[in-house]
This record gives structure tokens, C-alpha cells and sequence, in this order.
């Protein structure tokens, strides 16, 4: 699925513009050290943080797009350093739980 | 002899704490990784040096092991990584960001002796293994890491940059 149909289908708003991508899997947590070890290329990640330091291991790990939940807005230069790295960021109005409801409606496992 | 593609895995992944301390007698720096529950917070001397506990946050330590071959790259003296945004006219590392492209990216791996004062930091090999772990998958996207060791840093103190490490993470922006 490409990141433009899933932002549809979830009622995602964009933060930043990006290479509309495909998207193959999803992880969710809120602390880089295990988003590092175990986010997969051309995953999701669904996060409560904001913090650059969620950027700069996303860039690692080749993350295709961040979900940032319950409504929190990530800073402008978090959102241009993902623009950078190719990172398509949105921002959800859910809570992790009820997002990752929708994703599973998805097909996503 | 042909020549391995290394395909690199994560292996021996130790979640943990970044402990860094600092010398009161010399200035200088270093940290530790320990996984203990808890980050040890205990002051002690060491032969001229009186290292107490500067900060912690929670980290990951992780060696590299090829799927092909087998080989292991041992990164015991890694103890982070961070993404360099340095910007002093002075520094090697500085140097090479301006240098990129705005889809290349210098990341910078920490070793624990942060003033260097025993000459050491990142081994060659962990360093270049970093390097082709981190491309892997971005060579289709266009986007590309270089790994630099720590050592080339001016000066630490004034390196600017953003540790993948979780720490400030609850910090309002």
C-alpha cells in the first residue's frame, strides 16, 4: 500500500510533502533505542514522540513514514529534517491503540 | 578468494543505559554502557582521575553479523550514534557535512572515551561495517550515510548534533 492511500484511508494530515512510497509493515513505540533495533525498511512507525532524535533513527532504519498520535505536532525542524530523509511525517488525532485498530482494518499485521 | 557482499544483521543487542561521566582533576570525559536496571550513579578514583556521574538515558549496544558469510564485526566501542549537524568552521566533521548533498547524511559513532585522551576510538572495520549496515536499503531511495569516528570531531564539546538515544524525549518543543 503507498503512503497516500493509507493517509487516506486512516484520515491522516500531512506535516511535510514526500515521494509517495509503499509502505511494508509497522512498528510501534516511543523510544529510538528500540526503533533502531527493530523497525524494518519501508515500515510505519506509529509514536508519541516528537523528538528530532525519532528522525535520525527513522533515516536509519530507511522508514517510509511516522505516525505521530494523539494530536502532538512535531517542531519545524523535526518536520524538515524528515523532509530531508525522505520521511513522510503525519500527525493523528487517535491514540496509538486506536490507530493501530485502523491499520489492522488495513490488512497491516 | 572471492569476495563477500556482506549482508549485515543486528546480533547481540543489549538494551541499556549510557552512563557519562566526567573528571573533576582533568576535564576529561568518557562513558560507559551498563545494563544493569538501574544506571550506576557512584562517584570512585581512578590512579589521577575522580570520575562522578554526569547523565544517563536509556540506549542500545549492537554488533554486526553478516547473513552470507557469517563474519562478526565486534562494536564494543560503539557507545552511540549520533546525526551530526555541526557547524564549526574548524572541524573535520563539520567539514564533511557541508560537503553533502541534502540527501546524504554524516552520522557520527561514538566511542566511550569522549576526549580521546587514551588515543582510541572506533575501529576502522566497525566503522566501515556501520557504513554499508546503514546503506543497505537506502541505495534505491537515493539517500546515503557516511559513519565517521568520533575522533575526527574538533571538539566534542562543541560537536552539534541530535544522539539516536532517549534521552529528551520528554522535553516540551
Amino acid at each position: 500500500m503507498k503512503i497516500s492511500e493509507l493517509a487516506e484511508k486512516t484520515g491522516l494530515k500531512a506535516a511535510n510533502t514526500y515521494v509517495d512510497r509503499e509502505v511494508q509493515g509497522v512498528y510501534i513505540s516511543d523510544m529510538v533505542s528500540d526503533i533502531i533495533t527493530s523497525a524494518k525498511p519501508s515500515s510505519v512507525i506509529v509514536t508519541l514522540q516528537t523528538h528530532k532524535s525519532l528522525i535520525a533513527a527513522a533515516n536509519l532504519v530507511a522508514a517510509a513514514m511516522v505516525v505521530v498520535v494523539k494530536g502532538r505536532q512535531p517542531s519545524d525542524d523535526v518536520v524538515e529534517l524528515a523532509t530531508r530523509s525522505g520521511i513522510a511525517v503525519f500527525v493523528s488525532a487517535s491514540d496509538t491503540w486506536a490507530f493501530a485498530k485502523k491499520l489492522t482494518q488495513l490488512g497491516f499485521e | 578468494m572471492s569476495v563477500c557482499a556482506h549482508q549485515w544483521n543486528m546480533s547481540r543487542v543489549r538494551h541499556g543505559y549510557l552512563v557519562v561521566e566526567g573528571c573533576f582533576e582533568c576535564g576529561g570525559r568518557r562513558s560507559l554502557f551498563s545494563t544493569e536496571p538501574a544506571a550506576p550513579l557512584d562517584e570512585y578514583r581512578e590512579g589521577r582521575h575522580f570520575w562522578s556521574y554526569m547523565g544517563s538515558f536509556q540506549s542500545v549496544k549492537f554488533d554486526l553479523e553478516c547473513g552470507v558469510c557469517g563474519k562478526t564485526i565486534d562494536l564494543g566501542d560503539v557507545n552511540g550514534v549520533m546525526l551530526s549537524e555541526c557547524a564549526d568552521p574548524g572541524c573535520a566533521v563539520g567539514a564533511l557535512v557541508r560537503q553533502q548533498g541534502p540527501a546524504s547524511f554524516v552520522y557520527v559513532a561514538l566511542c566511550p572515551d569522549s576526549t580521546h585522551a587514551a588515543g582510541r576510538c572506533v575501529s576502522p572495520e566497525g566503522i566501515d561495517a556501520l557504513t554499508e549496515y546503514f546503506n543497505q536499503y537506502l541505495g534505491a531511495l537515493n539517500r546515503k550515510i557516511l559513519v565517521v569516528p568520533c575522533k575526527m570531531c574538533d571538539s566534542i564539546d562543541r560537536c552539534r548534533g541530535t544522539i539516536i538515544a532517549d534521552v529528551g524525549l520528554t522535553d516540551i518543543q
